[in-house]
């Protein structure tokens, strides 16, 4: 966000705007100079957020820490290779974070998602009345900071304090139960963001293709789905991406429950393995390991779900 | 970009609570490296979550102008303190004084971060308590200053127990009685609530059956997590759990205050610090509880410990003296109790404090056995035990394990002999030898 600001600063404050290149030394000069300062800031803040710390954490997953004797000495840090990925993989610990954030996914992508789009073409399409104030109300979850959330949920599961243990079909925080819990507390968190993105992407879509299909005879639906839905194609994968890393990720809310409840294991997700092998066991080669390694996931996954909308649309 | 401002949001809340221990320990690093005031005092910095830090420094600042000690208040151990002061001791940036509690400064001492203070606390020895001095000394080296101490003890409501003629167990084997004749008075009330998710707290329990989880022999740790005595505590705990005689929830959530204020639990297995939290937790309840010693296993007088503070100087501390200065004052000055019991009740190591402790504490809340005779006949009864350089790892092996217990995915001894399992190989991973106690 920082950076695309940052860039629209440089750019207004460019000392000469030159029309067109030309074959003169002084300006071309200039010119050079030109894209790489506009590239500087961006650059520089990739560099120092994103690429330093993913070299750091490289170079820490190949080394660990061996005590010798009894421990009392203190560590020395030695140079592994590649077994602390080793480590992770083998895991079964890791097997079970990342199995329960793909049944999480597998949930919570297409409900959420699903669940956005159809309120925003109902938001779209229908004569809505106080259209402003449905908006801000089903986006004002997404206001409330993650952990706040969290809590204010894990009491309405409490039992005994809470309403939801009573209704819901499934125990709240009992073992089989947190999981669609944690889809429930980030479907409502997220869904009204979503929604957003995809109103602001229908609203760009041209009001005469819309008259064009009335002329033809489609109806409202027919108009949602052969219409709407195919043009913001894009938007809607952009988002998949944005909720498939999300999920990937999943940290606040089984974070919070497991005050809570024991049905949450201190590695339930990825995310939760790596803050419990650096902060709580002191590992922090296995920590920089697991971390590369979900970060190389959301990388591929992310990849592909972007390919797929490429070849879609082509 | 609407986009790329929600990602980085979303990215940032997710990250928040891992970060809010890097970054408050971030901002503590950028005050100050001079080791010396404006007016010439020592500058000594510590890192605490002990509740009232604050104004014993400020006693101790205003007492006298050699030493300065400057306070960051940090999170509680297992939410994030110890993160920050091993990722501190890491970068080398650690304060001068650490806070480690007894079940902790193993593993904080496997760092490397701690000074080694035996010949500093040498003329101390007779002071303090066996079990808080054997707390900081686990190899014959004094490695920590003794604060307080935090036998377990049993708190009851005496009302209903005298409304219902229900004896006090002293054993175990009553305890389950007990348990049945509070179920039989009111259905919906149980004895106590066993925290499977504490696993310091399944630790202390243990403590009790005489079998510590490790012990030091030569170079090697032996590790017995599920020795018979362990085993026998999980198992008696799995029938009373699986026969509905009592709870297996969290202590000290919303639900277990008002579970304990509306009679619907009836005992807690507590520590001395408990003292504090029913007189703060519940207050309108003053003149029904009582607090007596931990059932026993057969008679045999025994009960463990459930955490516990004491304090380390950093191994990289340039001021280690005045470090120490500010520290013996801490632990052995008889205002500190004062000053703590205006507004807890404090139970310090220190002997002679203790005694402050009990003239200063007004108890008038309890009603039966005087609260200081129960807690200092427990501080007596408290077993041989050693932490290991893992203790604070395997806590939360042990939440983990214990998660499928109410559900009967799992059964106690069966999850104590998986975290056995972890704990071992754990400790071999890291370079330790390490053998299985029941090998011995």
């Amino acid at each position: 966000m920082t950076v695309v600001t940052d860039r629209g600063d440089s750019s207004a404050r460019r000392p000469a705007p030159s029309p067109a290149p030309r074959r003169m030394g002084g300006r071309a000069g200039r010119a050079r100079l030109a894209p790489l300062l506009l590239v500087a800031p961006f650059a520089l803040l990739l560099l120092a957020t994103v690429l330093v710390p993913i070299g750091y954490a490289l170079y820490l997953s190949l080394f660990t820490e061996r005590l010798s004797g009894l421990g009392f000495s203190g560590p020395e840090d030695v140079f592994v290779w590649l077994s602390n990925y080793g480590a992770v993989l083998s895991d079964p610990a890791f097997a079970e974070s990342v199995w329960n954030v793909a049944r999480y996914a597998l949930v919570h992508v297409p409900l959420m998602l699903g669940a956005a789009l159809v309120l925003a073409l109902l938001l779209d399409g229908a004569v809505v009345w106080l259209r402003q104030v449905w908006s801000l109300a089903v986006f004002l979850p997404y206001a409330v900071p993650g952990v706040i959330a969290g809590l204010v949920w894990a009491y309405l599961f409490s039992p005994g304090i809470g309403p939801l243990n009573d209704v819901l079909p499934w125990d709240p925080l009992g073992s089989e139960g947190v999981l669609p819990s944690i889809v429930t507390m980030a479907t409502w968190q997220w869904m009204g963001y979503n929604m957003i993105i995809f109103y602001t992407a229908l609203r760009t879509v041209p009001r005469d293709v819309l008259e064009a299909a009335r002329i033809d005879g489609a109806g409202p639906v027919r108009t949602a789905l052969s219409v709407k839905v195919p043009i913001i194609r894009p938007t809607i994968f952009v988002a998949l991406v944005f909720t498939v890393i999300g999920s990937l990720q999943l940290f606040t809310e089984p974070l919070v429950l497991r005050s809570f409840t024991g049905s949450v294991t201190s590695t339930w997700t990825p995310s939760l393995y790596v803050y419990e092998a650096a902060f709580i066991t002191n590992d922090y080669g296995r920590a920089a390991a697991a971390s590369l390694l979900l970060a190389l996931a959301c990388a591929v996954l992310s990849a592909l779900v972007m390919r797929l909308s490429t070849r879609r649309s082509g | 970009m609407v986009l790329d401002t929600g990602w980085s949001r979303r990215a940032f809340l997710r990250a928040t609570l891992g970060a809010a221990a890097l970054g408050a320990g971030g901002a503590t690093l950028s005050g100050c490296s001079s080791s010396t005031t404006a007016s010439g005092a020592t500058r000594v910095r510590i890192w605490s979550w002990l509740t009232g830090m604050d104004r014993y420094v400020a006693a101790f600042n205003a007492a006298q102008r050699e030493v300065h000690v400057e306070l960051s208040v940090i999170a509680a151990g297992l939410d994030g303190g110890y993160a920050q002061q091993t990722n501190a001791i890491r970068a080398r940036n650690a304060p001068d004084i650490l806070h480690v509690e007894y079940q902790g400064l193993i593993q904080v001492l496997a760092t490397g971060g701690l000074r080694d203070i035996t010949d500093d606390m040498s003329d101390l020895a007779e002071g303090y308590s066996d079990a808080a001095w054997r707390g900081v000394r686990p190899d014959g080296r004094t490695w920590a200053v003794p604060m307080d101490l935090a036998p377990m003890v049993f708190y009851y409501r005496a009302d209903l127990f005298d409304r219902h003629g229900i004896a006090v167990p002293r054993t175990w084997d009553e305890f389950r009685v007990a348990a049945e004749a509070v179920r039989e008075a009111d259905p919906a009330a149980r004895l106590t609530t066993f925290p499977l998710n504490d696993g310091s707290f399944f630790a202390g329990m243990s403590w009790q059956a005489g079998q510590p989880w490790w012990r030091i022999d030569g170079d090697t740790w032996v590790v017995d997590v599920d020795g018979e005595g362990t085993l026998r505590t999980g198992s008696y705990w799995q029938d009373l759990i699986s026969s509905d005689l009592v709870g297996s929830g969290g202590t000290g959530t919303q639900d277990w205050i008002a579970s304990m204020h509306e009679g619907r639990l009836w005992g807690l297995l507590g520590a001395s610090w408990s003292v504090g939290t029913l007189q703060k937790s519940i207050p309108d309840d003053t003149g029904r509880w009582a607090v007596t010693t931990m059932p026993t296993w057969g008679g045999e007088p025994a009960n463990g410990m459930q955490g516990g503070t004491a304090f380390g100087v950093s191994e990289d501390s340039q001021v280690p003296e005045a470090a120490m200065t500010f520290l013996r004052w801490l632990s052995t000055d008889p205002e500190v109790p004062r000053i703590g019991a205006t507004f807890t009740s404090p139970f310090p190591g220190y002997l002679p404090n203790r005694e402050v402790a009990r003239d200063e504490v007004g108890l008038d809340y309890f009603v039966g056995d005087p609260v200081f005779d129960v807690l200092e006949e427990a501080d007596r009864r408290v077993p041989e035990w050693t932490w290991g350089p893992n203790a604070l790892g395997l806590f939360s092996n042990i939440t983990d394990s214990f998660g499928g217990v109410p559900a009967g995915r799992t059964t106690i001894p069966d999850a104590l002999r998986r975290v056995q399992g972890v704990a071992l190989s754990g400790l071999r991973e890291r370079g330790l030898s390490a053998r299985a106690g029941g090998a011995a």
